[in-house]
């Protein structure tokens, strides 16, 4: 193989993100399709994905690199400059990292409700081809799981790719279970490839993504000796709406009885309560609702809720953003992505 | 052009095309050798080798015997003694559990005892970092093992079968490290070619041969005689000679290796080296990257080369001095430092094997990079060739040493800024009142209603990264409700810490450390007796009676494991502290491998499910139990699912704590991941739990045993199944395949609740 010395690097590679939450199964979901292009479509190839401990709920990548048969993969670097990248949650789309380095005339796939354009898609190259599919809906309905959805709407949409071998490479991983569970995830698949739709007309960027470059907050002059953190609970700036996949418990103030039990079961530190003195001058205390940015949409307080003030809703754009109540309202951050 | 390291011509063993991890091939390879014995213990990027087997051996692809030992030291322990009984012995570890298990590593190589070590490399704390480094690999240089490097899944899975050929040879007889980066290989998956022909395996590897085996009764020999200076120094005279001897050994086994699979092993790595002017020398990964880069100089004309030594036990030197002989100038990149030698070690050996040729005018560089995971781009390969290529063209080096790809930050930059602290009346609310009883010689408690608690202002913030539903997090928010006063805390190694510190964040309001989990305990008690010494000197203030510092350790049931050594240690010089473990049955930080807490028959992905494994082999742990037989003041389980038991006897903990010393806690603690269920399924399945009496809630007071919640006596009592049938890491134990697991579960249920209730009865007990 002849290699243009002008070209970048990986040109002659082949090269897919994965840009995920962990538990929505893009590590599995990279495993499943590089291992179609190795095993069933005779091509080179590498699969790897950056996480840290194994949680659910943080950002995961995850990278497969594929070249023709003959040519050898040795770089294990992670893939900087993309000619596909998949959303599996369509909140990543806020974070510019997210599109960081797409290459023009590339492909990008998210995850997204029906007219959901949100408004990081300016951030991909005009010349890119824009595809949503409403994998949360699909997998729901089809009793499979987003990561099946948006895989089979790669393979439809990436010629690269051999739709009926990624097919049969999700099919393996369901070697053992029942003819049903196979046939739930055959038809996620193939309603993601055939029921993604392309959006037109949505990027702003000329030629490639440029890829992020960023550093950490403190470096070797400036970070406190030794690794200490002389901030304590900065972690409240965080913001983890991300981690809900779809569903959030919703207070309704004229159910609740202001028990407490909510409290003690809450794993988010994320319930609000004030202190007040009622008409016959005896203090009390008011739930007064969820901080959705520290929200990971568990539902322990709806499920240990005694009356029913605590209900499990599905979430949609822009709810918790209105009905969020601040555990810390003098910190700059807000719920819902919209601080992006 | 082709990779010199591997020809691409097929040898004649059948083979077959794989798409694996280089844990994974690691896996594969010790199912193929057929190792008789694995001793383990999980710590990442590793445990996936483990992991692998079992799955494997549930599916009966193979007979190892693994053992999950109790922490590294352990596992090095179980496979030495498994070693000296002359079958082949495989472990696999990184980074901390390597260093854990260090000081048995040269007892093995030195009484010449050949296994085989997997290591998926790994930086090593602290601060932690899980990543790849080589700092790990660094420390086992002088261990007196024979190291090979894995530089890609590949090689991961060749190189085990030479290290058994190299290790057990007559000429050699010492233990084989096969290094492979962690994460960066030890994650990766690549095509990989591997046997599909058991019987040509069978004819490369042999039997093993030992010309001692402690399982010889009719020929009894002695192993680690004392032995003192005559004689020491002989014996490593041997042992410098069987290292030796493995430098003529290597290459006639790898060669061996080619004809058999095709790929051909050289003892030193060269890549465009026939003719190069200027090079690399780098370790594994960032090697294969640096070729991608070496191409596209060669494209300009440009005549670089990549040095990558495939063994580094014992160091090629010649090969090396060879390789470079003529290369006007080299960088050799370390990915680990050794602090203050100007270095790392594969640059100090690179320059003392240089310095024995007196004609040799190579210019040497010497840079630290990749650190804890620090990714190696094209780039970064780029900027070396560049600085090699400069001080070719102009004869001299500007920086013999630097850190690449250090950042030395902006001083207008930083994390954000931390919640205000919280001060000592906020949290000393008297939300339990504890009074001393001394007619019992017990304590009394008084709670406040849980309402009056949720404003109590929390020691620790949200937006912690643990996993939705995670039962941690209630457990803490419930003990710090009733703590009073200023209150410090250890986090032993697990879940709760890695997802309340991720730098440069922090959960935490009050003052929190955090060690490994061999040594929180005693990490703990040192902290504890140094405040009390700074108090009677006058350093720090005294507080009045029972407002001293609260100190309490914090650890999963994994810790309890590791660090039961230290924490029996503490226990027995009974500190003024508290240890509280979140017991939620296994390592679930790493991916949910059996603690000794998992109970009998559950899945974890070290006691996988499958045709011929069914889940854990052995019982739970009874921890509670060991530290009463501690003669401790105060020891109580609970459960976060009954907040109100658990908050009294948290206060209660601290009483004793402030007054008379150690305090244990164990507390059942709800993890709907890796228990399979959803993430709102606590309260039921705790619930099941103590109402089956797997999980009874009592507690050890001044000695005597006391049941706060019997369901015997209310009528709750429920079967085990309906507790198993929640979860869908046991449902397996309610097929009718497993009704003795099932019956064997309940009557150790059945036996340790009956043992309590007798206890709790007898005034003595």
């Amino acid at each position: 193989m002849t290699r243009d010395s002008s070209e970048r690097s990986g040109a002659d590679f082949f090269e897919i993100r994965f840009e995920s939450i962990g538990g929505l199964g893009a590590h599995v979901a990279g495993k499943i399709v590089a291992g179609a292009a190795v095993l069933r479509m005779n091509m080179n190839g590498a699969h790897f994905s950056s996480y840290g401990s194994e949680k659910k709920g943080s950002v995961v990548r995850s990278f497969i690199r594929l070249a023709p048969a003959d040519r050898s993969i040795r770089t294990s670097a992670p893939i900087e400059e993309p000619d596909v990248i998949v959303v599996f949650h369509s909140g990543l789309l806020a974070h510019p990292a997210t599109l960081s380095g797409l290459k023009a005339g590339g492909t990008l796939i998210f995850a997204g409700q029906e007219g959901d354009i949100p408004e990081g898609l300016q951030r991909t190259p005009k010349s890119a081809k824009v595809i949503r599919v409403d994998a949360q809906k699909i997998a729901f309905e089809e009793k499979s799981r987003e990561n099946a959805v948006l895989i089979g709407a790669l393979a439809e949409a990436v010629p690269e790719l051999d739709r009926d071998a990624v097919l049969q490479a999700l099919e393996a991983t369901f070697a053992g279970k029942s003819a049903a569970v196979v046939a739930s995830n055959d038809r996620a698949f193939n309603r993601g490839a055939d029921e993604a739709e392309i959006i037109e007309d949505v990027g702003q960027v000329d030629g490639d993504v440029p890829t992020m470059q960023s550093h950490p907050a403190w470096g070797y002059m400036s970070a406190p000796l030794g690794g200490v953190l002389p901030t304590p609970g900065n972690t409240a700036h965080n913001d983890l709406h991300t981690s809900r996949t779809g569903w959030m418990p919703v207070l309704d103030r004229d159910k609740c009885i202001d028990c407490g039990m909510c409290d003690m079961v809450c794993p988010d530190l994320c319930l609000v309560w004030s202190t007040h003195v009622d008409a016959d001058g005896k203090p009390g205390v008011m739930l007064d609702g969820v901080d959705y940015q520290y929200c990971k949409g568990c539902m322990r307080c709806v499920e240990t809720c005694s009356t029913g003030a605590m209900t499990r809703e599905a979430e949609i754009p822009g709810m918790a953003d209105d009905l969020r109540v601040p555990l810390f309202p003098d910190l700059a951050v807000t719920a819902g992505g919209k601080h992006a | 052009m082709l990779d010199q390291a591997r020809a691409i011509t097929a040898g004649p063993a059948r083979q077959v095309h794989d798409f694996k991890s280089g844990n994974e091939a690691a896996a594969l390879a010790a199912r193929d050798i057929g190792f008789h014995v694995m001793g383990y213990f999980p710590i990442t990027p590793s445990t996936e080798v483990a992991e692998t087997l079992s799955k494997m051996q549930a599916d009966g692809e193979h007979d190892i015997v693994m053992i999950p030992a109790d922490g590294e030291h352990g596992a090095a322990g179980i496979c030495y003694g498994a070693a000296l009984g002359g079958g082949r012995v495989l472990n696999a570890t990184s980074s901390q559990g390597l260093l854990y298990a260090l000081e048995q590593l040269p007892v093995q190589s030195g009484t010449r005892v050949p296994m085989v070590l997997n290591i998926s490399t790994r930086t090593v704390s602290g601060p932690l970092d899980i990543r790849c480094d080589h700092s790990d690999i660094y420390f086992v240089l002088n261990a007196g093992w024979v190291i090979l490097m894995a530089r890609d899944p590949q090689a991961a899975y060749d190189l085990n079968f030479c290290a058994i050929r190299i290790g057990e040879h007559m000429d050699v007889r010492l233990p084989v490290i096969v290094a492979y980066d962690g994460f960066l290989t030890s994650h990766q998956k690549r095509r990989i070619d591997r046997f599909d022909d058991p019987e040509a395996v069978k004819a490369f590897l042999g039997e093993r041969e030992d010309p001692y085996t402690a399982l010889d009764p009719e020929h009894p020999v002695t192993f680690g005689p004392y032995m003192n200076d005559p004689d020491l120094i002989n014996n490593k005279v041997q042992q410098h000679e069987a290292m030796e001897a493995a430098r003529r050994v290597i290459p006639e086994v790898f060669a061996e290796f080619a004809e058999l699979s095709g790929r051909d092993y050289r003892t030193v790595d060269a890549y465009h080296m026939d003719d190069a002017e200027v090079a690399l020398v780098l370790l594994n990964s960032a090697a294969e990257n640096a070729k991608e880069v070496a191409d596209r100089f060669r494209d300009e004309g440009k005549k670089v080369g990549v040095v990558s030594p495939n063994v580094l036990r014992p160091f090629p030197t010649d090969e090396i001095r060879r390789l470079l002989k003529n290369v006007r100038a080299v960088v050799v990149g370390d990915r680990g430092d050794s602090y203050g030698a100007e270095g790392g070690n594969l640059s100090l050996e690179v320059r003392a094997a240089l310095q024995q040729d007196p004609d040799n005018k190579t210019l040497v560089m010497s840079r630290v990079y990749g650190l804890g995971g620090k990714d190696f781009y094209d780039a970064d390969a780029e900027e070396f060739f560049r600085e090699a290529l400069t001080a070719a063209e102009t004869g001299k080096v500007e920086v013999p040493f630097e850190y690449h790809g250090a950042y030395a930050g902006d001083d207008a930059a930083g994390p954000p800024p931390g919640l205000p602290p919280i001060t000592k009346e906020e949290v000393s609310r008297g939300m339990a009142t504890v009074t001393p009883n001394p007619e019992t010689n017990k304590l009394e408690v008084e709670l406040k209603p849980l309402w009056e608690m949720t404003t109590t202002p929390s020691r620790v913030a949200p937006g912690h990264g643990a996993c939705p539903g995670c039962g941690f997090f209630p457990m803490l928010r419930q003990a710090y409700n009733v703590l009073e006063g200023h209150v410090v805390v250890l986090f032993q190694t697990g879940c709760a810490m890695v997802t309340t510190t991720g730098y440069p964040k922090t959960a935490h309001r009050i003052t929190y450390i955090h060690n490994l989990f061999q040594n929180g305990a005693a990490t703990m008690s040192g902290l504890v007796e140094m405040y009390h010494e700074r108090v009677r000197r006058g350093e720090i203030p005294a507080a009045p009676e029972g407002e001293d510092i609260t100190f309490i350790m914090v650890t999963g049931d994994g810790g309890m494991d590791i660090g039961m050594g230290a924490a029996l240690g503490t226990a027995n010089r009974n500190h003024k502290m508290i240890i509280l473990e979140y017991d939620n049955q296994g390592y679930m930080n790493t991916g949910s491998q059996l603690s000794y807490s998992t109970p009998f028959g559950h899945r974890t992905s070290t006691s996988e499910v499958g045709a011929t494994l069914s889940g854990k082999r052995f019982h739970h742990k009874d921890t509670p139990q060991i530290f009463a037989a501690c003669n401790l003041p105060y020891v109580f389980t609970a459960s976060e699912g009954y907040a109100e038991d658990f908050m009294r006897k948290m206060s209660k903990a601290q009483w004793y704590a402030q007054r008379e010393g150690m305090v244990y806690g164990k507390v059942y603690s709800f993890c709907p991941l890796n228990w399979r269920t959803e993430d709102n399924a606590a309260q039921e399945v705790l619930q099941a739990a103590i109402d089956c009496c797997f999980f009874p809630l009592y507690e050890v007071e001044q000695g005597s045993t006391h049941i706060t919640y019997d369901p015997d006596a209310i009528g709750r009592r429920r079967p085990v199944a309906d507790w198993l049938g929640m979860m869908g890491k046991t449902k397996h134990i309610l097929a009718p395949e497993h009704a003795d697991q099932l019956e064997m579960t309940e009557q150790e249920i059945d036996k340790r609740w009956r043992k309590l209730k007798v206890k709790s009865e007898h005034p003595e007990l």
